[in-house]
């Protein structure tokens, strides 16, 4: 049995059940970009543009490695990204244009 | 780096980042750009209005845990919202002006002699966020989405809850649209309470259910 199977059986979000280390009680205040990318996720979903479902299976559909290695926001907007390029509302392009013209922004006023 | 981060980089190659590095003064990280973009894009393109992200986020900022202990504090003081709060958790919320913002059904679960309840969203963060705000990142982070499920009387006991094992303990796990919310037992020795000085007994942590309340009053415990 290569083991394999259990990359069928559990996605990467589905981890009740597992066996897991001690629970550290952290906690962190919002950084602005993460309350943005709060209030984003609740407004795509009231306007029913990406609903909390959607965003979660967006989420798993990075793969295990994006889910270990991106923080909690960064898996939410990668994940509102890709869903935005599959439902044809914006496209790849696009996000790279707007990307470099805010960091144009950005620069221009520092 | 915050030294929590530090922290979690025990658990190993699976560990949950908590946030992202905290930037030095000067360009938005990679991420903090393409939300700005993003955002951009949907609004130029007319998905989003203008100035939605900022209501929400002040709608975000309205909601905090003292928003749940008051909805406690009711049930405690008066029984017959009580039987409405387990009859209909959104409803019952409501009554005293707590909106949800959301599509959400909340499920109360009222702890007792005979059962205590816990909360976890095994799969992401579903948490009841209209009466609670947003959830500990403890909460969001495997060692208790994976573990609260299959062994909750050690997970209790990490957050120094010890209860009895003649006590059956449930575990309620959250939705996209279900959520759910622990009505604690009321602590001994207040009888007395108004409702305001109830509230200040109920913490986000008992509306968890990770911890019970103690009775204010010293050897009046539980």
């Amino acid at each position: 049995m290569s083991g394999s199977e259990q990359l069928l059986k559990r996605l990467p979000n589905d981890i009740g059940g597992l066996e897991a280390p001690k629970i550290e009680q952290t906690d962190h205040v919002l950084l602005p970009w993460e309350k943005r990318c709060h209030a984003l996720a609740d407004v795509l979903d009231f306007h029913k543009i990406i609903n909390t479902e959607e965003k979660r299976r967006g989420v798993e559909s990075l793969g295990a490695e994006m889910v270990g290695k991106l923080t909690y926001y960064e898996r939410w907007i990668a994940a509102f990204a890709n869903i935005a390029f599959q439902k044809q509302l914006i496209t790849p392009e696009e996000l790279a244009t707007k990307m470099a013209e805010v960091e144009d922004r950005w620069r221009a006023h520092s | 780096m915050s030294a929590h981060e530090d922290h979690d980089h025990d658990h190993g190659s699976e560990h949950e980042h908590a946030h992202a590095p905290i930037e030095a003064a000067g360009m938005p990280g990679y991420y903090d750009i393409m939300e700005t973009a993003f955002q951009e894009l949907m609004i130029e393109k007319g998905y989003i209005g203008a100035g939605e992200i900022r209501h929400q986020i002040e709608v975000l900022d309205s909601r905090n845990p003292a928003l749940g202990a008051k909805v406690v504090a009711r049930a405690w003081a008066d029984p017959e919202f009580k039987l409405r709060l387990l009859e209909n958790g959104r409803t019952a919320c409501e009554e005293l002006g707590i909106t949800f913002y959301d599509l959400t059904e909340l499920i109360v679960l009222e702890n007792t002699p005979a059962v205590h309840n816990l909360i976890v969203c095994t799969l992401c963060s579903c948490y009841p966020r209209p009466v609670l705000g947003l959830p500990p990142d403890w909460y969001k982070a495997k060692p208790y989405r994976a573990r609260a499920v299959y062994e909750p009387r050690k997970v209790l006991q990490e957050f120094g809850t010890v209860i009895p094992d003649d006590v059956e303990i449930r575990v309620s796990d959250s939705t996209a649209i279900q959520r759910y919310l622990v009505l604690p037992m009321r602590p001994p020795g207040t009888e007395s309470y108004t409702e305001e000085r109830l509230a200040d007994l109920v913490s986000r942590d008992a509306m968890i259910g990770v911890i019970q309340i103690k009775s204010p009053v010293e050897g009046a415990e539980a």
